[in-house]
């Protein structure tokens, strides 16, 4: 369990995280999700003791870091998989930090072979791709088996076998009782891996909730329609009070009307339709609709939505 | 790749916490698996015996032509601990990059994200720092000193008798060397070793306040070389109350043996004073650092 009580963070007059609470329950995978700069590392950093709060408090098991008698037992981290020194082998740095907590030698071996890397173990951590170094950081969390972990972007350069493993860790670290929290800003990843959501943009909390209810509650249910009239039917759509966009393949996107009430106005009017279906929204969309105001650096192409 | 589950649960520790013993076995496997600490360490006690065995060899040489004055401050000892000036570098990019690689490579969020107290971090490095400084520069300092007496006693160099002043030693036909019984040359070899003890925790514990190596080596470099030739530059009457309070020259004196005392007299400190005064210096350095390591965001 991790608990967030109002925590604000400023680096000089650049406000990181306002008064941010929320709670990441175990047993699940809680995706973190905001832009770039939205605040997410800030959080992580924190939570881990590593910058100190301007005010609110953050606890890991109803308590703070510092007051943690065995950290890495209790809680493991990944925040910047390249963070090693280049020198030194993936075995020494995890035997390193196994000695701060007591954990047993026997023990480095063992994430190493669960990771994947112990045929690397003796090699320099500076030689590591990306992908090898985000897998010695997930061995690195795993170390001191705490119920608590926490992954800042941990499929950053991983292949999509990687990718499948680590979706695949991180559930079955949930399924074990352990409470996962894991940043992304891969939105369709998150959706794929979470259950529960925690969405911040510009610092501020948007959204503390499930995957599931996060979209149903932020989407208007959208019908794609497809017919040779288009004109006629955007006429009588837009008489009856509902959204219509037209994409670039002829289709239109309707809101605020369901399927059936669309296809009773396109037989009142005469038009045939030759699509008429509902459009999911994914996370990724929802996410983006909700913090394109919060977002400090953006580009300037138009983003379309649609299927 | 299969389901990864972690299959055998560690033992709990219900009692005690992570501790100064935890960390220091930590630090000492971070220090022991990078090649750089093993390189610096070669290269203080290369240096040491090899300047040692160079420079009493040359100086033996040069015996017969020498002058009175060159004959007064003609001192075995110190030729014997020559090396000591490059090693003082050395051990201070070993005591500064102990933290200061951990800032470059933003490996210290991991230090500090797996302990509960920072000071204990602080605490650990020093210690183990010091502890590999202080062996390997007393180590050289002794074998330094044996190889020197030995280059001398193979130009033919007798011992002064007992008792002896400068006024002996300039008119001995003879070379002179010491033995580590001989007035000062014990202590002078072992705060030999000492002075670089002290240096490498100085540029630790600066490494610790500037979270940077370019910076903490430019720092410490500056105290040692930069430093006494500003003093040098001030009117004498100013320099003279500053010069002895010189890291530099607080080395002079731990080093210098009781023969040539006499030549400092009121310039220097005496041994035991000028290695207290480093204390202070290098104990200030690390109060600082851990006021601000406790207090600044990672």
């Amino acid at each position: 369990m991790i608990t967030a009580e109002r925590l604000t963070k400023s680096y000089g007059s650049t406000r990181a995280v306002a008064g941010l609470s929320f709670e990441v329950r175990p047993g699940v995978v809680t995706g973190f999700l905001g832009p770039n700069g939205s605040g997410k590392s800030t959080t992580m950093r924190l939570v881990m003791g590593l910058d100190h709060p301007d005010s609110g408090t953050v606890t890991i098991g109803g308590r703070r870091f510092h007051d943690l008698r065995w950290p890495l037992r209790e809680v493991g981290a990944l925040l910047e998989a390249k963070a090693i020194h280049p020198g030194r082998s993936a075995y020494n740095h995890l035997l390193s930090m196994a000695q701060t907590n007591s954990i047993p030698k026997a023990r480095v071996d063992e994430v190493l072979g669960l990771v994947g890397l112990e045929a690397v173990a003796g090699r320099k951590a500076g030689k590591f791709s990306l992908g090898m170094s985000q897998r010695l950081g997930i061995a690195s969390a795993l170390l001191g088996d705490p119920g608590v972990l926490l992954f800042d972007e941990p499929i950053n350069g991983l292949d999509p076998e990687g990718i499948l493993w680590v979706r695949t860790l991180l559930q079955s670290l949930a399924g074990e009782g352990r409470t996962i929290f894991v940043s992304s800003h891969l939105m369709s990843e998150m959706a794929l891996t979470a259950t529960d959501l925690v969405v911040i943009g510009r610092g501020e909390l948007i959204a503390d909730t499930t995957v599931e209810d996060f979209i149903a509650s932020n989407t208007e249910a959208t019908v794609l329609v497809r017919t040779p009239e288009a004109d006629r039917l955007y006429h009588a759509l837009s008489t009856a009070g509902a959204g219509v966009r037209s994409r670039d393949d002829g289709g239109l996107l309707v809101t605020g009307l369901d399927a059936a009430r669309i296809g009773d106005l396109a037989l009142e009017s005469g038009v045939a339709l030759h699509e008429l279906s509902p459009v999911q929204a994914s996370l990724e969309e929802v996410f983006m609709d909700l913090t394109s105001d919060m977002v400090d650096y953006h580009g300037h192409t138009p983003l379309e939505v649609g299927a | 790749m299969t389901t990864a589950t972690l299959t055998t649960p560690l033992p709990a520790l219900d009692h005690g916490r992570s501790g100064l013993a935890n960390q220091v076995r930590s630090e000492w496997t971070k220090l022991r698996s990078v090649r750089s600490t093993w390189i610096c360490l070669v290269i203080v006690f290369v240096a040491g015996i090899g300047l040692s065995a160079l420079v009493s060899n040359v100086e033996a040489g040069q015996w017969a032509h020498l002058g009175l004055a060159d004959r007064a401050s003609f001192d075995p000892v110190r030729f014997s601990q020559t090396g000591s000036f490059l090693s003082q570098f050395v051990v201070g990019v070993l005591g500064a990059m102990v933290i200061t690689s951990e800032y470059a490579t933003g490996s210290i969020r991991t230090t500090l994200s797996i302990t509960s107290k920072r000071t204990t971090v602080l605490a650990a490095k020093l210690i183990v720092i010091g502890v590999v400084v202080f062996v390997i520069a007393e180590v050289t300092a002794f074998a330094s000193f044996f190889v020197g007496q030995a280059v001398l006693l193979a130009h033919g160099a007798k011992a002064l008798p007992p008792g002896s002043t400068i006024i002996t030693q300039v008119h001995s036909a003879t070379i002179p060397y010491v033995s580590l019984s001989d007035g000062g040359a014990l202590r002078a070899v072992f705060l030999s070793g000492t002075y670089l003890l002290l240096l490498a925790l100085l540029a630790c514990a600066i490494g610790f306040v500037l979270r940077n190596t370019a910076g903490a080596i430019a720092a410490f470099v500056g105290v040692l070389l930069v430093l006494p030739l500003i003093v040098s530059v001030l009117p004498s009457s100013v320099a003279h109350s500053f010069e002895k309070y010189l890291p530099s020259n607080l080395g002079l004196a731990m080093t210098l043996v009781t023969t040539r005392k006499t030549d400092f007299a009121g310039v220097l400190f005496t041994p035991w004073t000028a290695t207290a005064i480093l204390l202070v210096y290098a104990a200030i350095a690390v109060v600082l650092a851990a006021w601000l390591l406790v207090r600044r965001d990672a």
